[in-house]
């Protein structure tokens, strides 16, 4: 057996790691692409036996035409089409996924934990986000990695820890937001608080905590030559971005519900609706001169005046009517031109940009935002991703390689990593750890 | 020990994105040395919410929750002697973290080239609105702003309603997450490599790579080249998938399709499963299920609380949650079992509880992370860094009577 390390050749600060990555949904993986996107060599571990709800798309086989196809919100598949493979196709794990490999095996026969223990041996460390009990069925747990590689590096992000009452409460990362309190500070002022939108930014939270962690786990080893684990359940995770409310409430007991788009101290502030379908523009004026810069642009000089809008807190008092004001301007203004105006006269404005206004967007493409990445089972189609989180020294980090189909990298990492003969890993493949299909009857 | 003890940050940061930033670096053991101006310092003590909805420098909620286990140092770093102090600061410092808007560094004689020359391994990272370049590079965003354009604003929110933005700072603290991790990532290079970075990190990137929707919904529209208005849960994912009315109060549910049979189980409804309208994932794709359900549904999420429904979601492997306010969240048994929320006793408040760690270090020594250090008030550890940089009491002295610290 090997230890050899990959070696991408790309200088990037994460070369020479190996990750492993058993990652579901959406945190867990969007913080091994982050690892990724930085050099680090990620190993996605999925079984051929077990689909992982929402990861590799919904399900393994959506019914064609239903909304887990049709849908953009991110859930769907390249012309609608899931293909013969869905799960090579799904927009939710491709968005997420690039720059990883992927392999198979199965877990829950023991040549699958002894393949599993080799990998452990050959890695700097392993990434997870899932329920504390199933990981534990299948033996990740610090007490045993720990003993194969006392080096390891162990994230653990389970949506609400390795311990206390919901240990094995399973959510996502709006559920853990529902409970943080953030749907109903966010819901529609005057409005039925169901009304209100859903998002995920606990997973976004989740990914860059979980990335972060791993440098920190790192940095310890490097110092120490010892491997830990890190816990970051999600949830926690998340609550410090709550952080001002939590102490107005810690410290003046008060709880805020439905603000939607307002601020608690300035006005406007708000989504203004503009020319066209479902074009909208969002203001905020931080104080007086810009207020009033505003009102030029508007062309309503004198609103600046009045004394129900010529401070801050007059503004903020009636600030329902001076919406109502700055609507009636801007429906019949073309979006992107107020947001430019109101720029070049130093005003916070910006258009809610949909896909295709982010695409479009010069300033984007100015930095080279985005990069173009194809995938071998999408022929069909030339892409473009996001680019990295950040940048260093000026350098754009390039997208280097498609998101792995289901078993993609199966050769690489037996073979390479492991070594095992050609012989071996007909076995393995014949004994249904190998491969690049769910077994048939997982839906 | 800590994974960034004996790590020194110079952070030059305001405001919000920054200071959360550094607020991680400090959580995990860096030394943050705050730099503030000597005039009323970080902008942030003068934003609610405020102590007993006091306003007052040293009372600010929001800069207390943001700058715990940190040290402020007043310095005018406008004036010649400032920036002697700064590059002094940046020769024992790894890394430094600045908000100013692109350009303001080099134009005061701060520039990465001018620091590496004082320190080759520095790491610098400039936080701003839309990175060093580009034709928005001098634009203005809030909170709202930022997120319009490059969050998932436009996909969030009820059809008939305005789209509506994520709650109080949340994108702006986002950003202060990115460049904490974008600050590990250069400071692991520089260490490995001997030669530091400049960290270029646009606020509008950050934002548009976040897989709070907007990551994915960028995939899909490359992959369809649609882009769908605001749309119901239930017109996404399909029946019991949205929020529901309860006895008292709203319960968020995602039911996903091989989890129907247990939800019928849950609501006592298992006989639904031989009808063929409800058999198959097939069948419950059709348009209209997720409208037929609802008569099944919302009659028992109506007879139950927000409790009982959670404790029977657990029960059954149901994805769900009820809407808490923030009085319920701090009431939740689960975070007061494990200790998450952290009392932190700042001399201008008294005791307040915070909200504890992003996440726990569990090292073979088994030490938990200590207590925090509340934020510190305006410039004071001045002298106490002063000292550590070679000053006497005479030569601060000298420094505070010309107004530099």
């Amino acid at each position: 057996m090997t230890t050899d390390r990959f070696d991408s050749g790309t200088g990037l600060p994460l070369d020479g790691l190996r990750i492993l990555d058993i990652t579901v949904v959406w945190a867990g993986p969007y913080g091994t692409m982050q690892l990724a996107d930085w050099g680090a060599e990620i190993i996605r571990i999925e079984s051929l036996h077990h689909f992982a709800a929402s990861t590799r798309g919904i399900v393994a086989r959506p019914p064609k035409g239903s909304p887990m196809v049709t849908s953009t919100g991110g859930m769907g598949y390249p012309d609608d089409e899931p293909g013969d493979r869905p799960w090579n196709r799904a927009a939710s794990f491709n968005a997420n996924s690039r720059n990883k490999r992927a392999m198979t095996v199965d877990m829950t026969k023991p040549e699958g934990q002894e393949v599993f223990e080799d990998l452990v041996r050959a890695s700097d460390g392993l990434v997870e986000n899932n329920a504390p009990t199933n990981m534990e069925r299948i033996g990740v747990t610090w007490e045993r990695l720990s003993k194969i590689n006392p080096r390891l590096i162990l994230i653990r992000q389970p949506a609400f820890g390795l311990d206390g009452p919901y240990k094995n409460y399973r959510t996502w990362g709006n559920h853990m937001e529902a409970l943080s309190g953030h749907p109903l500070i966010r819901a529609y002022p005057d409005e039925d608080a169901s009304r209100g939108p859903s998002g995920v930014p606990a997973d976004a939270a989740g990914g860059i905590g979980g990335a972060l962690a791993f440098m920190m786990g790192l940095r310890y080893r490097e110092k120490t030559g010892k491997g830990l684990t890190i816990e970051v359940p999600s949830a926690q995770n998340f609550i410090p971005f709550l952080g001002d409310f939590i102490m107005d409430y810690t410290m003046n007991g008060r709880v805020h519900t439905q603000l939607g788009n307002q601020d608690l101290a300035i006005a406007p502030h708000q989504a203004y609706r503009c020319e066209g379908e479902e074009r909208w523009v969002t203001i905020a004026c931080r104080d007086d001169r810009e207020f009033r810069a505003l009102c030029e642009v508007m062309g309503n000089e004198g609103l600046a005046d009045h004394p129900d809008y010529q401070d801050s807190l007059n503004r903020w008092n009636n600030r329902k009517q001076l919406d109502a004001i700055i609507s009636q301007w801007t429906a019949t203004q073309n979006a992107r031109s107020v947001m430019e105006r109101l720029q070049a006269v130093g005003v916070p404005a910006g258009q809610i940009m949909d896909e295709a206004d982010a695409f479009a967007d010069p300033h984007h493409r100015d930095r080279g935002f985005w990069q173009p990445l194809d995938h071998p089972e999408i022929p069909e189609r030339s892409m473009e991703h996001a680019g990295p989180l950040f940048r260093m020294d000026g350098q754009l980090n390039t997208v280097r390689r498609a998101a792995p189909r289901l078993g993609e990298d199966n050769e690489y990492v037996y073979k390479e990593i492991l070594g095992f003969s050609d012989e071996k890993y007909r076995e393995f493949e014949e004994s249904g750890h190998i491969g690049m299909d769910y077994d048939p009857s997982i839906a | 020990m800590l994974p960034l003890d004996g790590v020194r940050v110079l952070d030059l940061s305001r405001y919000t994105a920054g200071p959360f930033c550094t607020r991680m670096l400090a959580d995990y053991g860096a030394d943050i040395v705050k730099v503030e101006d000597p005039n009323g310092g970080d902008p942030a003590r003068y934003i609610g919410p405020f102590f007993h909805d006091e306003p007052d420098p040293e009372k600010s909620g929001l800069f207390l929750f943001l700058n715990t286990s940190k040290r402020s140092v007043t310095i005018d770093f406008k004036t010649e002697r400032g920036k002697d102090l700064i590059k002094a600061l940046v020769r024992s410092s790894d890394i430094l973290i600045e908000g100013f808007p692109p350009g303001t560094m080099h134009s005061l004689g701060l520039g990465y080239e001018t620091l590496a020359a004082e320190n080759p391994k520095l790491v610098m990272t400039s936080i701003t609105n839309f990175g060093q370049t580009g034709p928005y590079r001098d634009w203005q965003v809030t909170d709202l702003t930022l997120y319009a354009m490059a969050g998932d604003m436009w996909g969030s929110g009820d059809p008939e309603l305005e789209p509506v933005k994520t709650a109080g700072r949340m994108a702006t603290f986002h950003v202060g997450y990115a460049a904490a991790l974008a600050s590990s990532l250069a400071l692991h290079s520089a260490t490995m490599k001997g030669k530091g970075h400049w960290v270029d990190l646009s606020a509008y990137e950050a934002t548009s790579q976040s897989i709070d929707f907007r990551l994915l919904r960028l995939m899909g529209y490359q992959y369809s080249q649609k882009v769908e208005p605001r749309l119901s849960p239930a017109a996404t994912l399909g029946l019991a998938n949205g929020v529901y009315p309860c006895s008292d109060g709203l319960f968020a549910f995602n039911v996903l399709p091989n989890a129907f049979p247990a939800l019928l189980n849950m609501i006592g409804q298992s006989d639904l499963l031989e009808q063929p309208g409800w058999a198959t994932i097939q069948a419950r794709a059709r348009p209209d299920a997720a409208e037929e359900f609802d008569v099944y549904l919302i009659p028992w999420t109506l007879e139950h609380t927000r409790k009982e429904i959670q404790k029977a979601a657990m029960e059954y492997g149901i994805l769900g949650a009820p809407l808490n306010t923030i009085d319920g969240l701090m009431d939740d048994e689960h975070f007061r079992q494990r200790g998450f929320f952290e009392t932190i006793d700042h001399p201008a408040t008294g005791p307040i509880e915070y909200p504890g760690y992003n996440f726990a270090i569990h090292t073979g020594d088994g030490q938990p992370l200590p207590p925090r250090r509340p934020a510190p008030t305006l410039g004071q550890h001045t002298t106490e860094v002063l000292a550590e940089l070679g000053y006497d009491g005479e030569a601060v002295a000298r420094l505070r009577s010309q107004g530099v610290v």
